[in-house]
């Protein structure tokens, strides 16, 4: 796990990143040739047809899927020379995700499921931390439910307080509201927002929805694998504190 | 890590044993299934070992056959300690109202029996039941003698020129387990009353049995001193250890099937345990995928599903001892009725321990193999629509921990087996059944793969789901060839057993043997036979009892080169003499027979397995005490003999000069209609009270009945099978369901019928189950080949309809169950699948 320099206010760095695919039809290219600079605390919106390529770079990002050729630095990380397991630790010291699917563990309460990654961290403070979590997105009151006994929202909320809660320096979210009604996705997006500005955390959010992509600081735009605008003015920081 | 592992582990399986049910059921049967075996096996044993001397009936025994001991042997076995004499011959008795029996006439002394305890229904002492009382010898006898006599308690019999009492009827024999089959009731007299019967003729086929209380206890060492002080004596001499060598040798043989079902049972149920785990690990891949976003390495996820699969197995093992030691106080209840020894119940620690081992290793082993794949999941999955179950093989460092689990487990069978070599051929036989069907399996998947898509959906939907990536195509051919395999070989093992008794009486075998007919009886019985109507055939010749002792001047024991053939040695043997075959029934396979009117130096015809034994050649000396007296003879001829159809025969014939003079009796054979039957055995009573005629119906009774027994037990070993099976095959329908209820949903959805959907899973399953089914055919009759040659040791026979019915009844459940499945995959509504995916 080579610990690449980190240029100063660099939270993510992805160069001539290609990624391919073998399947019955032959090779398929995913991402071809991704070049993208992502500030600390900078918050990115990534927005494109679907088979764009979005999830595949999120993914990449996230150490989760491996680039063909190309090289990739996450807070300082170079993951292309780091193992399975390594990148495991590197998810657990610095990236937080947030599923449009939750993807609570179903046999474990909400605060078992908040506390896994800072138990997986080895904090003595797990459950501590953990239900504090709970406490700062409204569910407080929750602590020992099941996902099953917990409503879409509610479920978005135990799983925003999940990757909150170790304070990642990253977070990424794949459609993080896909799964909900306008007005729940609108509180998770404001929760999720403040959570992120009051951490300072680099936050990369993939959706369909434009204004909310209009939200962040920056419009990442993604077209049959390539990045064909990185830098989409967003909203005037006027227009976003309205939003907020 | 490890106690946050544990903590989750405790958190997932807080929510209950839902879904693990098939993989606790398997283990249960299969541990229960090994602890059963082995802990019945260890009772027995026990029993052996601890009864021997009960059983035996002393610390040794010397048994000659047609005479009694000399006075020098008596004494010398005198000096050793306490010495018991029996004499044990069969007979006829005839009770007041005219009926007739046969019995197995035990004469006993006043120090009968040495060890043991011999016990009377009315809790007489047995020397007081047999005891001359007003002129008027006592007996006692088996229960199944008032029956068939219709007489009671006080009533009297009689045998030969003596009328006994019956006195008591006879409870528990101790030494009854170290005889063989008995062709008649028992009854105990006093040597007193044996004499006084007339049936102590010169020649009479009566063994005298000689048994030891020895003072210092050392057994092997009075054998030597017997031997060396009675050098020609020709008795047979064994010990305490090997006081039933017959039970032993049925024991030893049910043994060895009974452990290979166990390990059968075991394999199997290590298949249902393999299958539960991939469906539980299917039903865990969103939580494994998310718990690795989270941060937790592929050994953390290997390690939490490992414990829980660790608890679960540790359940099943012990509930699995739990059932194994009830039912082996159930059996050793049902086989006690069908041994002749009482079986020693309780807790076997060494046989429960192997029990448990076995089934520990099982579960490791066919869990691993999920549990790498589950290791290997990419996180990334979650970002997709659908989760897929892993596919590929584990990563190399896995593979060579289930090898190594596998090598460990097979090497335990084999080590922990009485006989090694049928374990290495079981293993041997489960690895290549297990290759077979997975190579033909990735050959289908392979050939599906090229062939054209059908036009119609429902063939197309068939096709695709067998050959999908991911597809369980290999696992549902696995489990479901191996049970079938399985339930092949135990209908075509149960077949042929019942096909045994049919074979055991061809068309032209005899239907009653005589024995004990005096020189002086033998125009009378020709005459009989020829006044009898419904009796023909009469084939008469001598009778004698011989003991191999030595071969070309070398003594028996040294001179044998083919140790399995060593049976021709362990005791005496039947004798006969001839100038020329009564019949035509020698086939002479080396050297020639003698002349008619020869009168030279002895000559000796022997039977194959003799010769085998020895290495003999024409020309080689054999020598055989007969009456106490070596008889040495040059080997004229070496015969085959086809014992199976049942005409009187003889492993060796000598020329007519050595053995004519020497007191014997003859033994004969005819065939009777079932009314001459009764008739003639009235007639040869009235005329010769001291020989008995022996029915052969009675003995194939007998043999029917312990053949029943087996076919009994072979069928209740079906019946574990196909539970076991059955469930194995839901535990593969359970690992595939998920997927068929998402493409029955998505069908329904683009507007299916039912009726469509449920058409192309009957053509998914219907095809691997026919596959499954032909080459299950093909293992299952090589393994049943295997058991009923080498194992059981008796003549195969090959049956369709075994395999026939057995295919189609497990094809039908397949199907059924795959149906269900589907019906209950066809029953989710639509809306909640499509609205999580």
């Amino acid at each position: 796990m080579g610990e690449a320099s980190n240029a100063a206010g660099e939270s993510i760095r992805l160069d001539d990143v290609h990624l391919e695919v073998a399947s019955a039809a032959g090779r398929v290219n995913i991402l071809r040739g991704i070049d993208l600079t992502v500030g600390t605390g900078e918050r990115i919106a990534v927005v494109g047809p679907s088979g764009s390529g979005k999830s595949t770079m999120m993914m990449v990002i996230g150490g989760l899927e491996a680039p063909t050729s190309g090289a990739v630095t996450v807070a300082g990380h170079d993951l292309a020379r780091m193992g399975e397991d390594a990148l495991a630790r590197f998810r657990r010291a610095h990236v937080g995700i947030v599923f449009q699917n939750f993807h609570l563990v179903p046999t474990m309460t909400a605060l078992e499921n908040v506390a896994v990654p800072l138990e997986l961290a080895r904090r003595g403070d797990a459950f501590e931390a953990a239900a504090a979590a709970l406490e700062s997105v409204g569910l407080g009151h929750r602590l020992s439910h099941y996902p099953a006994q917990l409503s879409g929202g509610e479920q978005q909320r135990c799983a925003l307080a999940r990757a909150f809660a170790p304070e990642p320096t990253i977070v990424l979210a794949d459609e993080p509201t896909g799964n909900l009604d306008v007005e729940t996705g609108e509180q998770i997006i404001a929760l999720m927002f403040d959570l992120a500005r009051r951490r300072g955390t680099t936050f990369v959010l993939i959706t369909h929805d434009r204004s909310l992509a209009r939200r962040c600081d920056r419009i990442v735009r993604l077209v049959d694998g390539r990045i064909i605008d990185a830098d989409a003015p967003a909203e005037t920081a006027a227009d976003r504190a309205a939003a907020e | 890590m490890s106690a946050t592992v544990l903590a989750w582990a405790r958190r997932e399986l807080r929510t209950g044993l839902k879904g693990f049910g098939i993989f606790l059921a398997c283990l249960v049967i299969g541990v229960g299934a090994i602890a059963t075996v082995t802990s019945l096996k260890s009772g027995i044993d026990a029993s052996l070992r601890d009864d021997g001397r009960a059983i035996l009936g002393g610390d040794l025994e010397a048994r000659l056959a047609l005479r009694p001991a000399s006075e020098a042997e008596i004494a010398s076995m005198a000096r050793l300690g306490t010495v018991s004499a029996i004499a044990r011959a069969r007979g006829m008795v005839e009770a007041a109202n005219d009926r007739i029996g046969r019995v197995e006439v035990q004469a006993v002394d006043d120090t009968y029996p040495l060890y043991g305890e011999l016990r009377l229904e009315t809790g007489l002492a047995l020397d007081d039941a047999i005891a001359e009382v007003d002129g008027r010898h006592g007996a006692v006898v088996a229960p199944s003698l008032l029956d068939q006599l219709d007489i009671a308690i006080g009533d009297t019999i009689a045998l030969g020129e003596e009328t006994l009492q019956v006195r008591d009827v006879i409870a528990f024999e101790p030494d009854a387990a170290s005889q063989g089959l008995l062709a008649g009731a028992r009854v105990i007299v006093s040597h007193a009353a044996f004499e006084e019967t007339g049936l102590i003729q010169p020649g009479s086929l009566i063994y005298w049995h000689y048994r030891l209380r020895l003072s210092d206890g050392d057994a092997s060492a009075a054998m030597t001193a017997l031997n060396q002080a009675n050098p020609e004596a020709g008795w047979r001499l064994r010990d305490y250890t090997e006081a039933a060598p017959q039970v032993q040798r049925v024991i030893d043989r049910l043994g060895v099937f009974m452990v290979l079902v166990g390990l059968t049972a075991l394999l199997v149920g290590g298949l249902g345990v393999g299958n539960a785990v991939r469906a539980f690990i299917e039903g865990r891949l969103a939580t494994i995928a998310t718990l690795k976003c989270l941060g937790a390495t592929g050994a953390t996820i290997f390690a939490l599903y490992l414990v829980q699969i660790g608890v679960l197995a540790l359940l099943g093992v012990v509930a699995g001892l739990a059932l194994g030691a009830i039912l082996m106080i159930a059996g050793s209840g049902l086989l006690s009725g069908v041994l002749p020894l009482e079986i020693s119940v309780g807790i076997y620690p060494g046989a429960l321990t192997l029990a448990a081992v076995f089934g520990a290793l099982t579960a490791l082993a066919f869990s691993l193999w999920p549990l790498s794949l589950a290791r290997q999941l990419k996180a990334s999955t979650l970002f997709r629509a659908a989760v897929m179950p892993p596919g590929g093989r584990p990563r190399a460092a896995d593979l060579v921990a289930i090898g190594a689990i596998a090598a460990l487990l097979a090497g335990l069978a084999i080590a922990t087996a009485d006989r090694p070599d049928f374990a290495a051929w079981f293993v041997a036989g489960a690895i290549g059944a297990f290759v077979v069907f997975r190579l033909i399996a990735e050959g289908l998947i392979r050939l599906i793969k090229r062939l054209p898509r059908p036009r119609r959906p429902d063939l197309r939907l068939a096709l695709s789901s067998l050959s999908r990536p991911g597809t369980p195509t290999p696992m549902i051919l696995l489990s479901l060839g191996i049970g079938l395999t399985v339930l092949v070989a135990i209908a075509l093992i149960e077949g042929n057993m019942s096909r045994q008794v049919d074979q055991v009486r061809p068309a032209d075998a005899p239907d009653v043997f005589l024995i004990d007919i005096q020189r002086d009886q033998e125009q009378r019985l020709r005459e009989i036979v020829a006044e009898t109507p419904g009796v023909e055939d009469l084939v008469m010749v001598p009778s004698l009892r011989g003991q191999i002792t030595a071969f070309n001047g070398i003594p028996a024991r040294q001179a044998i080169v083919a140790p399995e053939e060593d049976w021709v040695i362990s005791g005496d043997r039947g004798v006969t003499y001839e100038a020329q075959p009564a019949l035509d029934r020698y086939t002479i396979i080396a050297g020639e027979w003698w002349p008619a009117d020869y009168d030279g130096p002895p000559l000796i015809s022997i039977y194959e397995d003799i010769a085998r034994a020895f290495g003999a050649e024409i020309g080689d000396r054999l020598t055989v005490n007969i009456l106490g007296r070596d008889i040495e003879a040059e080997i004229a001829s070496i015969r085959d003999i086809e014992w199976q159809n049942g005409t009187v025969n003889f492993t060796m014939v000598f020329s007519p000069n050595p053995l004519a003079a020497a007191p014997h009796t003859s033994m004969a054979t005819v065939r009777t209609t079932t009314q001459g039957d009764a008739l003639f055995e009235r007639a040869i009573y009235d005329a010769f009270p001291n020989v008995t005629t022996i029915r052969v119906r009675d003995i194939l009774a007998s043999v029917e009945e312990l053949l029943g027994q087996l076919s009994a037990a072979i069928r209740v070993v079906a019946a574990v099978t196909l539970v076991a099976g059955t469930l194995v095959l839901g535990g593969a329908m359970a690992a595939g369901h998920k997927r068929r209820t998402y493409d029955a949903v998505i069908f329904k959805v683009l507007g299916a019928a039912r009726w469509d959907v449920v058409r192309a899973f009957l053509v998914e399953y219907g095809l691997l189950g026919l596959l499954a089914a032909a080459i299950a055919a093909v293992i299952g009759t090589a393994a049943a080949w295997g058991v009923i040659t080498f194992v059981m040791e008796a003549d195969w026979y090959w049956l369709a309809w075994p395999i026939a019915s057995t295919l189609a009844i497990a094809l039908l459940i397949t199907l059924t169950l795959g149906m269900v499945g589907t019906w209950r995959a066809l029953g989710t509504k639509a809306a909640p699948l499509l609205r999580n995916e």
